[in-house]
């Protein structure tokens, strides 16, 4: 976020934690609160039913010791709940935003697009090892806890979402402060700052951050690099299945037309989506008239132009978090084919979603001189 | 000529007022003679074009898809056309990532002084759509 950018590549902090990361992460936000650094915390926490997570702005810190920061599914987009409570303004508490990394991401995102106000926020990341597809949790959310835990001790990606198993930004820093479990020694993690608010935040907390993180930011690299292979292989693979027109009719037949995947998208912020509006209601004329030059018309029609409006809408944005992939209730690969597009036209740009909050985003920016072979080309 | 070579596409052309439609229109007055494939709608500038229209065109069936605007530096919003260009290649990039046919689409800059451009880029525009051939989702019904 805001300056100082090169504290990532000096040091962190080392924080012992004996009683396990959860308690320990607890323990660090509780400590901040008895110390006024923040007011309340933006955290998952496990509904009473047990299955299913919510994020919960907390001002009562006994209510501390029952949050998840590190839930096994993602049922609410973090963005969505920060923006939910900054939108119409910064309010006047100091708040602790607890994600994971996408979700940082998808927050940053948001800032560009002008849908929170992050000078009270402090946004704190950790590593991520994926989350479990919503519906393999909600089978049986016991077993599923479970099986996250071992999963997420052994870092193995197996039983995780398609698009977290090719996630090569799960140790990226977006926010103010990032707790990296990767390459710590045993009972330990690292804290990393990665702006000035950071910095002020770790002090009052008496947090220096002397020590050396390289054996995070290998241990971060080799994941990254080893992942970024497999998306790159899983894109192509993906390609051949669902390209070409033919294909990609196949892929969305099924499409019920909920809009679930625009409706959890935490990019897709906007009050009123063209999708749902008016302007694709169209008087009865036209329809017959569609009918007429193709000899039949789908009903509800436009299922393609949907998705494909979409993409062109906000996915130089997409944080691939996968969001719309657990809520497509057919099990259309909404996410992976998102995060295809989404790494083509970020690409484009050089642009990487929630990378920086400083970096415009990239259809509201131009050079004068670039793209000339766009121009007039007849390829 | 076998029936396949008579086949005459339809390309849409979204003008921006201030500069292509002008041109288009010197080529008429001036009596250029362009291909009959060509559908003009006239836009007050090319960045008025969301991309959604390109593609709501190509699925629709449009065997090819025109936008031309002023050169760049004489937009007469001043930076209208950088924006569009910026997004017009995002547009080819999910049209390419899909699998579907970036060469239906095309960006162009005609000035309005431009008639004979108009010419030369409708006409070969047109030759290469023909090439090409009609667009499959003309008649893809659950689309
Ligand atoms: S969530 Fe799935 S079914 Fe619903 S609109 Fe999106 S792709 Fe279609
Ligand atoms: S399109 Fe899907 S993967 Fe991308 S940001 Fe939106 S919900 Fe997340
Ligand atoms: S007015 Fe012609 S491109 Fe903007």
């Amino acid at each position: 976020m805001s300056k100082p950018k090169d504290n990532l590549k000096s040091n962190g902090a080392v924080i012992s934690a004996k009683t396990g990361t959860k308690e320990s992460i607890i323990n660090f936000l509780k400590k901040a609160m008895d110390k006024g650094v923040f007011d309340a915390v933006l955290v998952p926490m496990r509904v009473p039913a047990g299955d299913s997570f919510v994020y919960v702005l907390i001002k009562d810190k006994s209510l501390l010791k029952d949050v998840f920061p590190l839930p096994p599914v993602m049922s609410v987009q973090g963005a969505k709940a920060v923006s939910s409570v900054t939108r119409l303004g910064k309010g006047n508490m100091k708040i602790a935003a607890v994600m994971r990394p996408c979700e940082t991401r998808a927050t940053v995102e948001l800032t560009k697009l002008g849908q929170t106000d992050l000078e009270n926020i402090t946004l704190i990341s950790m590593d991520c090892p994926g989350v479990l597809p919503i519906s393999d949790f909600l089978d049986d959310p016991n077993k599923g806890m479970k099986l996250f835990d071992d999963a997420a001790k052994k870092w193995d990606d197996k039983l995780m979402r398609p698009v977290c198993q090719i996630c090569d930004k799960s140790s990226m820093v977006a926010g103010d402060i990032h707790i990296g479990t990767l390459g710590a020694k045993k009972d330990t993690f690292f804290i990393i700052s990665n702006s000035q608010k950071g910095n002020d935040v770790l002090e009052k907390l008496a947090i220096t951050l002397k020590e050396n993180i390289d054996g995070w930011r290998a241990k971060v690299k080799n994941i990254s690099e080893e992942k970024q292979k497999k998306r790159k292989k899983a894109h192509k693979d993906l390609k051949s299945e669902i390209g070409g027109l033919d294909n990609l009719l196949d892929t969305f037949s099924q499409c019920i037309n909920c809009h679930n995947c625009m409706k959890v998208c935490p990019i897709c912020y906007c009050r009123l989506c063209y999708f749902d509006s008016d302007k694709v209601k169209h008087p009865s004329e036209d329809y017959l008239q569609r009918a007429e030059s193709k000899g039949s018309i789908r009903f509800l029609p436009d299922t393609l132009l949907f998705q494909t409006g979409r993409m062109m809408h906000m996915s130089y944005s997409c944080v691939s978090c996968g969001a719309c992939e657990d809520a497509c209730p057919v099990s259309i690969p909404v996410a992976q084919i998102f995060s295809m597009i989404a790494d083509e036209t970020q690409g484009l740009f050089d642009y990487v979603s929630g990378r920086d909050v400083e970096e415009p985003l990239p259809l509201i920016a131009y050079k004068e001189e670039e793209l000339h072979e766009m121009e007039d080309a007849n390829d | 000529m076998s029936k396949d070579e008579e086949f005459m596409p339809k390309i849409l052309a979204f003008l921006c007022n201030w500069c292509s439609y002008a041109g288009a229109d010197l080529a008429g007055t001036s009596r250029l003679k362009y291909p009959p494939s060509i559908l003009p709608i006239r836009v007050m500038c090319s960045s008025r074009v969301d991309p959604l229209f390109i593609i709501k065109a190509y699925l629709g069936g449009a065997d090819g898809v025109l936008v031309a605007g002023c050169h760049p530096g004489d937009c007469h919003y001043e930076k209208g056309n950088y924006y569009t260009r910026r997004r017009f290649v995002m547009l080819k990039e999910v049209v390419k990532g899909l699998g579907l046919e970036p060469e239906r689409i095309r960006l162009s800059w005609i000035s309005a002084s431009e008639g004979n451009k108009y010419v030369e880029v409708t006409t070969e525009f047109t030759e290469k759509i023909k090439k090409l051939g009609k667009n499959s989702a003309k008649n893809k019904i659950f689309l």
